[in-house]
């Protein structure tokens, strides 16, 4: 069985609709949702005061200033909030796959992977895109012409994060119950992506590279947006829809070995 | 005083087995832990480059570390399940026990503690040392250890009575998140409060964070180390306005809770 993204019309609206009825299921307790994203921004900005303290005390880390640090964050905050807003279910997928709840999808016609994905969103996300934004425009680095390549940016960083999400949750296929481990993993990704780049060298740098993209969500896309470089964007651009096949790749692979779960259940 | 004691050991003692039996959560932690020391001793090794703004060498600011983080690594994260029991109505089982519920919690916690304080201080221990090949004085660990092993039973507690804001909010992770970042901040996690401005410092006297976290770490720190007499009265006084808090929480959750069906 072959489940892939294609750019099919009746995909689209199912996406949209997807999309629509999380949205609308997560705004309906309105209180509940203004205070994810209200407290999500206040959590970024008080972990940031960390860096603005350290730094007002050393203004040069390696030649990174605390604007650099700022679009960093920016960015690794927006790109993560985008993944978590329009693909929350990856933060369940290592759950829902060791519990044998991928039957219900499995005999829908939308593809498992997709329909699993946009199965929830996760509120507090539209507060990480908000200050994620708000730590670019802070940072006076990013001019209105870079706009579009902020855009690229912050997509590649989601899509990326998302594609990390999926490999790591997927080894449930084979590991059984490791939605712990794979969340853990996952947030290993998103503290090094928080530090700045030259902190990292040797083999490190090239793990973060490869296995723990940190810099595919972090380093590569703030110096995208930073120097406007189209080579940059191009490599950016590849990596996270490389991610996102292989990502793809080991789930189609894992639920080949897909043993149901013989439950009876809906998704809503 | 004996079968209470008794009693509560033994939801301590059940919890530390469970624990034991599934030590997943725990080794993520000790990965984490070792990522988190090796990455703040390169920022330290370029902070050093740069010019240290305070007194202080690169590699006591790593021990100090290895102590904030083995500390709040090692309180169990006890909100994520109570939040869950309270979500799903398997509060109302617990509430029947022939126990105080708060008590029964946090014996509970101070069960995982003992499990996981001494896995997470080895790794603390170990990373620190790799990471600056050198080792504080022995007298550093004889202080360390016991407040910082108490400090942790106050962070549980602290848990526990997020855990309870449940009972209110439902979902009590935004919460926590802002209360994380608070303790990370005026505790003093990464950095020593010396470092931050002058009114942070001055907020941070006024809340129970560098008592639990910067005030034990800092007797790794050759300069500045808090008076032990000092952090063991301040110390004894959070965990009991805590308790008391706590305390408070729970009165109020149970008499405004209805349960519905069985």
């Amino acid at each position: 069985m072959r489940h892939r993204f294609g750019p099919d019309a009746r995909l689209a609206g199912f996406t949209r609709a997807l999309m629509a009825t999380n949205l609308k299921a997560a705004i309906m307790l309105r209180g509940a949702f203004a205070l994810q994203v209200l407290f999500m921004a206040l959590n970024n900005a008080t972990f940031f005061v960390f860096w603005w303290a350290l730094m007002q005390r050393v203004p040069s880390l390696r030649g990174w200033q605390l604007g650099d640090i700022e679009v960093l964050f920016g960015v690794v905050a927006a790109g993560f909030g985008l993944a978590v807003t329009l693909a929350g279910g990856v933060w369940e997928l290592g759950r829902i796959i060791d519990g044998g709840e991928l039957d219900t999808l499995l005999v829908q016609p939308p593809p498992v992977l997709l329909h699993a994905l946009g199965l929830r969103l996760k509120a507090s996300g539209f507060g990480d895109v908000l200050s994620g934004l708000a730590f670019i425009a802070l940072s006076n680095r990013v001019g209105w012409r870079a706009a579009p390549l902020l855009v690229l940016a912050v997509a590649a960083s989601a899509v990326t994060f998302v594609a990390c999400g999926i490999v790591f949750s997927s080894l449930a296929f084979w590991l059984g119950r490791i939605d712990t481990a794979a969340r853990q993993l996952w947030e290993l990704v998103v503290t090094f992506a928080l530090y700045p780049e030259p902190l990292f060298g040797g083999a490190m740098r090239l793990v973060l590279f490869t296995v723990l993209p940190a810099g595919f969500v972090g380093y590569l896309p703030a110096r995208v947006v930073q120097t406007r470089s189209l080579e940059a964007a191009l490599l950016l651009a590849a990596a996270a829809a490389g991610y996102l096949a292989i990502a793809v790749g080991v789930f189609n692979r894992g639920l080949r070995r897909y043993a149901s779960g013989s439950r009876f259940g809906t998704f809503g | 005083m004996t079968r209470t004691i008794v009693r509560y050991g033994a939801f301590a003692r059940a919890a530390a087995a469970q624990a034991r039996r599934e030590p997943g959560e725990l080794y993520g932690r000790v990965v984490f832990f070792a990522v988190i020391l090796g990455v703040f001793s390169s920022l330290w090794r370029a902070i050093a480059e740069a010019g240290m703004p305070i007194a202080a060498d690169p590699r006591e600011l790593v021990w100090y570390l290895a102590a904030t983080e083995w500390i709040l690594l090692s309180a169990p994260p006890l909100h994520v399940e109570l939040q869950e029991a309270i979500r799903a109505g398997d509060i109302a089982c617990r509430l029947a026990r022939p126990v105080s519920f708060v008590g029964a919690a946090f014996a509970e916690g101070l069960g995982l503690l003992a499990v996981r304080a001494p896995v997470l201080g080895a790794t603390a221990f170990a990373c620190a040392w790799a990471f600056t090949a050198r080792v504080p004085p022995p007298g550093a660990f004889l202080r360390v250890v016991p407040f910082g092993l108490a400090a942790a039973a106050v962070i549980t507690a602290l848990y526990l009575g997020i855990g309870l804001l449940a009972f209110w909010l439902q979902d009590v992770a935004p919460v926590f998140w802002v209360w994380q970042k608070l303790l990370f901040v005026l505790g003093g996690l990464m950095l020593p409060l010396q470092v931050y401005p002058a009114f942070i410092r001055r907020a941070a006297a006024f809340t129970p964070f560098p008592t639990v976290l910067a005030d034990p770490a800092s007797f790794m720190l050759r300069a500045g180390g808090t008076d032990a007499a000092t952090l063991a009265v301040t110390l004894a006084l959070w965990g009991a306005a805590t308790g008391a808090g706590v305390q408070w929480l729970f009165r109020r959750a149970a008499a405004a809770l209805t349960v519905n069906g069985g």
